[in-house]
């Protein structure tokens, strides 16, 4: 008997906390059912209808990375015509246990989906995968290089399209924005696990806030400090990744004032706003999302972010009109107006909590960028020392993309 | 009442449980304003609307039905082996090792492929018998031993993946490197589960329910677990026997996790073990220990879970719905059972 | 309260356990049920108090027809029924035990609940330590505490179900004064019991059952032999079993020395003979299931040894004893005896598999256990859960699944719960072991037991151990006497280390 009362509750507990995990997530996606059916009735006058799926590594709703992806994919519903997405959100192993990325693609395309965007470098060996044993449906491989021919991991897919932008000047601005903005000269980058873009990107950050401290400030450059912390993810997922929140209050215990946010979601604001709250102030950059500050707008230095709308349309257009083109694409800003969302790829918005005087200094740094300034010029060693660049010697594509190590002045793990 | 009489009744009350748990879930989705035929619709179409999706559903058939054979023998013996996520991960682990160490050798592939799965299944069989002899010798509960080892275990796989075993340049939850094909266990045409797996599982029950239903060796673990005292009187050391059980336990949960990295991903990653052990103890609860039903309701229960991706693409629901279903289906049918038994009164 | 019963009935499976039972018991009467095991007086008394729920008929209390479904709904009546096996908690304190079940007042101090125990346990003097835990009580102890705990809640009908098993002479007295008590107070005391002296000594009125079936009501004076025959269905008569002792040792005990709290037994010297018999007296928990347990290697001595054939065992486990031909039959029977939720098939699987074959042969088993089932007249099939059984036919399964040859034979209370019938049937058994030259220790309550089937008898007193007495030359009273603590300074002056050493 005393066994059945055991059954009886560990069964209960089970049951509660899966009602409620899956309580969580239901209710704003209920509301979510509401929107697709009231754009449903608006193209039913539209003649031939283009499904195409997105898996998104996190959550559509993470003020991050997924939904910069998920508002591209309402974009490209707004602007081509019969273009209908479908989606998949979390799409990683620790969220959907004992299933793969090209699995759940397979899903998409049994949903209807001619066209499936895989939103993570993470996801490569599955998008390859798929790509390979669905020829006839279209992949966009956000992040990847796979297609790529000079790259180091080309494969001939006809199929695929790469595309990714040149976050490295959003990152460059960051790192400025971050320079002109420390007191103490400390810098944290919250980063998200190691491999070649977020090394690159990091050490992006560290070349713009160097930029910045020494030309702009005038600083010694033996006084900024760009420390790197990586969590592990693109996101927190408790029990598997170091914990972000912990991470952000271990920088501002240690004299950090302004916290950089390379991973997906937000804990860096949002620790900056309690600790400013507490008396420490700190303030923040978040990534990924252009309405990424609003989160916590008296402590964000703004926020450099993805435009992936304007690509998506041209793809999937050139999938619906047949001249699909597989391609690998790094696109930069629009330096015209790099916050344009027609056009760009990559884009700053300037945070509420700068003050004037830093947005004046940060709009001409953009203006060099523009003009055609690269922080990739010699002479930049790597971390260990070894020459990276030498003097007056600018970075390829490729030396860039696939940065072995952080750079020499940065603190951190490599690898 | 006669034979025949009772066992109809019992028919009739685990088929209460089971509209008991479809209207329970019901309601959930009412409350939640989702349309509950659509949803139902949606995990039944989800499971079974194509051959690629039966193949998924054998996917996941392999490991829960491995789990659950194991757990029959701990659960018979009376013993909560709650350690089965931790030690499904160490055979995960010691698998991706051997795979590691051989992979750039002239060694033949089967053979580091066999090799591998031994390695897993003792890696298992170690993990658990550590939780045997915390039980027996150091008065440790195995419920608390087992959630213990599992975070060890946890924490480790995390450490390799991330650290001594990540990928060249690259530190990411997305696991190791994967191994070249000759490493991976052949696929069944094209679909994503082996022939090998399935073999393996069926084999698997065989063996249990044998070992369960018609051996000395069975019938004392059971003994063991309904009267640990008793059966120590009647000349049975249950120490001996629950410590077996553990090994036995472990031994099919090291062999779930070799399968996993051989079979399914070819590469250790971080959830290895994906929950397919908590998932295998309540189909054991569910089947009242019985190795008879191991390999149905394991794949019920797979259906679920692949039926269950269907939700949130076309209803934007989540999908652990389908885990609010098992969970009810478990907690209604043993609530019937107890209802069962008032009925008929103790017998 | 007046209580009728009208038609019960109810079956197990194939048993009939109670056939069409009407009977009236009047409010304040000790009012007694008797028959032999397996007559359905259990039953009938779960029905009442709410455990089982019967097949057809109906229970009227105080003339008004009740709905009895649960025992909770039978305490809300004020019905309350003492198990045969005591349903306490025991990895709690006898003071918690007492305390669960009560409502309200939650804001007493246990201080205060301790001094309301002990008057109320005052009151039949019973002398249980209030924070002992419950499993270190003696089943005759947690029988006491079940008593007391029921009384407290406010029964109005107390059902017993063989509350003398168990219990000392002494104890049986004071309880048996606490009833008389409380049957004058205006509660009804049902007295379910197979012992004819019991029944006798204490009902004021007594009705019969057999097989199921009500076969009549009895008002005193009472005619034992009738009480016989209507429990039995035929006369018995009781047999003087012939000294079967043999002058080879198969047991000795040197200077043992064996303690678990709070008792110590010192020095305790016994060579026991082949096909010996030695009884082991004295009142529940004063040592002797100690002793008995340390014999088997259950409980490790302190000093001394334990000799077993001239191979010094000491400090073996029990499977070892196991192995040298060492059995032993404890008193909780569905607690270290048999395996519930475990067949007398499968029991008989579990011991008989002695050429180690990996694979069960169910048909064999089944004819051997359908043989041991005839032989030990056990009620009951092979495929019979053992839980199910009644007390004597568990005990019955469990002597019967002993090994044939055994070297020495330990017993706690061999034939507590078992009708005469099946009580002389027992010993029979065990006489035929002894003829086999295995030796017997056996604890038992019942006086008359030790003195009629033992050669030499220990008498036990708080930790005190009397020398071997020859069995011939001691009369009831002088067992009596020493049980009781009278008569034991010749032994405690001859014997200095009989000093406590608290």
């Amino acid at each position: 008997m005393k066994r059945k009362y055991i059954l009886f509750f560990l069964s209960l507990l089970v049951i509660f906390s899966m009602v409620l995990t899956a309580c969580q997530t239901e209710e704003p996606v209920v509301e979510e059912t509401e929107e697709v059916v009231v754009e449903e009735t608006e193209e039913v006058a539209e003649p031939e209808e283009f499904i195409f799926g997105i898996l998104m590594v996190g959550p559509y709703n993470d003020k991050g990375w997924s939904q910069a992806h998920y508002e591209a994919g309402l974009y490209v519903e707004e602007n081509v015509p019969g273009a209908k997405m479908i989606y998949l959100d979390s799409v990683n192993t620790a969220d959907r246990p004992g299933t793969t990325a090209a699995q759940l693609a397979d899903e998409l395309v049994q949903q209807g989906a001619q066209l499936v965007i895989f939103n993570s470098d993470d996801m490569k060996d599955d998008a390859v995968e798929f790509t390979k044993n669905n020829p006839e449906i279209f992949v966009i491989h956000a992040s990847g290089d796979s297609v790529w021919e000079e790259g180091m991991n080309y494969q001939p897919l006809a199929n695929m399209v790469n595309t990714m932008g040149e976050m490295e000047y959003g990152k460059m601005i960051a790192g400025c924005d971050a320079a002109l903005h420390t007191e103490s000269g400390s810098i944290g980058y919250l980063g998200p696990l190691i491999n070649d873009e977020t090394r690159r990107l990091a050490a992006s950050v560290y070349l713009g806030a160097s930029y910045c401290w020494e030309n702009y400030l005038g600083n010694d450059p033996a006084d900024l400090s760009v420390r790197v912390t990586w969590i592990g993810f693109w996101f927190n997922i408790p029990g598997f990744t170091e914990d972000p929140t912990q991470v952000a209050n271990e920088f501002i215990d240690s004299g950090v004032d302004v916290i950089i946010s390379g991973i997906d979601t937000t804990e860096a604001l949002v620790e900056a706003r309690k600790a400013s709250s507490e008396g420490t102030p700190v303030l923040a950059i978040p990534y990924d999302f252009n309405g990424a500050c609003e989160e916590a707008p008296e402590v964000c230095l703004g926020v450099p972010y993805f435009n992936w709308g304007p690509a998506y349309v041209r793809h999937i257009s050139s999938a619906i009109d047949g001249t699909w083109e597989t391609t690998f694409e790094w696109l930069p800003p629009n330096w015209e107006d790099i916050n344009d969302l027609d056009t760009t790829a990559v884009g700053f918005v300037m945070g509420s909590a700068m003050d004037e005087e830093a947005k004046v200094t940060l709009q001409q740094f953009i203006d060099e960028l523009a003009g055609g300034l690269n922080l990739w010029t010699g002479p930049l060693n790597y971390q260990d020392g070894s020459t990276f660049l030498a003097d007056g010697e600018t970075a390829t594509d490729i030396q860039i993309w696939y940065l072995p190590q952080l750079l020499e002045g940065m603190e951190g793990r490599s690898e | 009442m006669n034979p025949a009489n009772k066992r109809t009744l019992s028919i009739v009350f685990q088929l209460g449980g089971l509209v008991l748990a479809i209207l329970f879930v019901t309601l959930i989705l009412l409350l939640t304003g989702a349309n509950p035929l659509d949803v139902f619709k949606n995990l039944i179409v989800g499971a079974f609307g194509s051959t690629n999706r039966v193949a998924s559903i054998l996917v996941v058939w392999v490991p829960l039905t491995l789990v659950t054979c194991g757990l029959l023998v701990t659960f018979t013996t009376g013993l909560w082996n709650i350690g089965i996520e931790g030690q499904i991960t160490i055979g995960a682990i010691f698998s991706t090792g051997i795979i590691r160490i051989f992979m750039d050798t002239s060694v033949s592939p089967i053979l580091v492929i066999i090799l591998s799965v031994i390695a897993g299944i003792a890696g298992g069989a170690i993990w658990a018998v550590l939780v045997g002899l915390l039980k027996t010798y150091g008065g440790v509960n195995e419920i608390f031993g087992g959630l213990g080892l599992n975070f060890i275990a946890t924490a480790l796989n995390i450490g390799l993946i991330f650290g001594a075993w990540s990928r060249e340049g690259v530190a990411s939850m997305s696991g190791t490197q994967p191994f070249p094909e000759v490493y991976w266990l052949p696929n069944f045409r094209s679909y994503n589960f082996s022939w090998v797996s399935i073999a393996i599982s069926v084999i698997g029950i065989v063996i249990i329910f044998l070992l369960l239903t018609g051996t000395h060796f069975g019938l004392r673990l059971k003994a063991v677990g309904k009267g640990m005292k008793s059966a120590h009187r009647l000349g049975i050391p249950p120490k001996k026997h629950m410590l077996l059980a553990f090994l036995i336990c472990g031994c099919f949960a090291g062999l779930t996790g070799a399968l996993q990295v051989v079979g399914v991903y070819h590469r250790l990653i971080p959830s290895i073990s994906s929950g397919y052990g908590f998932l295998g103890l309540m189909v054991a609860m569910l089947i009242s220990y019985k190795a008879i039903w191991i390999a149905p309701i394991a794949f019920f229960f797979a259906a679920l879970n692949i039926g269950g991706i269907q939700l949130p693409i076309v209803l934007q629901l989540d999908s652990t719905l389908s885990g609010v279903l098992q969970g009810s289906l478990v907690l209604f049918i043993l609530l019937m059972q107890g209802v069962k038994q008032r009925v008929l009164g103790k017998s | 309260m007046d209580i009728e019963f009208s038609e019960i009935n109810k079956s197990f499976g194939q048993v009939h356990a109670n056939a069409d039972i009407s009977l009236k018991i009047p409010g304040g009467e000790i009012f007694g049920i008797l028959g032999e095991n397996g007559a359905g007086k259990s039953t009938l008394m779960k029905v009442l108090s709410g455990y089982i729920n019967p097949d057809s008929g109906e229970i009227s209390l105080g003339g008004e027809v009740s709905h009895i479904s649960s025992p909770a709904d039978a305490i809300g009546y004020g019905i309350g029924m003492l198990h045969q096996d005591p349903l306490d908690f025991p990895p709690m304190q006898v003071i918690e035990n007492f305390v669960l079940g009560q409502k309200g007042r939650m804001i007493l101090t246990y201080k205060e609940r301790i001094k309301e125990f002990q008057t109320f346990q005052n009151k039949f003097g019973f002398s249980l330590d209030p924070r002992a835990y419950v499993e270190s009580l003696t089943v005759g102890e947690r029988q006491q505490l079940e008593i007391l705990r029921l009384l407290w809640l406010g029964v109005r009908v107390l059902i017993l179900d063989e509350p003398t098993t168990g219990i000392s002479a002494q104890q049986k007295d004071k309880l048996f004064r606490a009833l008389q008590l409380l049957a004058g107070e205006g509660k009804t005391i049902i007295f379910v019991s197979h012992k004819l002296e019991d029944v006798e000594s204490l009902c004021d009125e007594v009705v019969v059952l057999r097989k199921g079936r009500k076969v009549g009501k009895v008002s005193p004076p009472y005619k034992t032999d009738q009480l016989i025959e209507m429990m039995f269905g035929k006369q018995i008569t009781l047999l003087t079993p012939e000294p079967a002792v043999k002058e080879r040792v198969t047991l000795e005990l040197k200077d043992l020395v064996v303690e678990k709290y709070p008792l110590r037994i010192e020095d305790v010297n016994l060579q026991l003979k082949a096909g010996e018999v030695v009884g082991l007296s004295g009142m529940e928990g004063s040592g002797q299931d100690i002793l008995l347990r340390a014999c088997v290697g259950l409980l490790r001595p302190v000093a001394g040894q334990v000799i077993i054939n001239g191979k010094d065992l000491s400090h073996k486990t029990y499977l070892e004893f196991m192995q040298n031909k060492v059995s032993y039959l404890p008193a909780s029977r569905m607690e270290e005896g048999l395996v519930p939720g475990i067949s007398i098939a499968e029991h008989f699987t579990l011991t008989g598999n002695t050429d180690r074959k990996l694979f069960i042969d169910k048909e064999q088993f089944r004819q051997k256990t359908q043989e041991k089932i005839d032989e030990y007249h056990v009620i009951g099939r092979p495929e019979t859960p053992v839980e199910s059984l009644s007390g004597g036919n568990q005990q019955r399964v469990a002597l019967s699944l002993l090994k044939e040859s055994l070297n020495i034979l330990l017993l706690e209370h061999p034939t507590r719960g078992l009708d005469i019938e099946s009580a002389i049937y027992m010993w029979e058994k065990l006489k035929e072991r002894c003829k086999k030259e295995t030796s017997i220790i056996f604890i038992s309550a019942d006086l008359e037991e030790i003195l009629r089937y033992s050669d030499r008898v220990l008498v036990f007193f708080s930790g005190y151990v009397s020398k071997p007495l020859d069995s011939r030359h001691t009369s009831l009273e002088q067992l009596g006497q020493l049980i009781g603590g009278k008569g034991w300074e010749d032994e405690l002056v001859a014997k200095e280390s009989y000093e406590p050493s608290k």
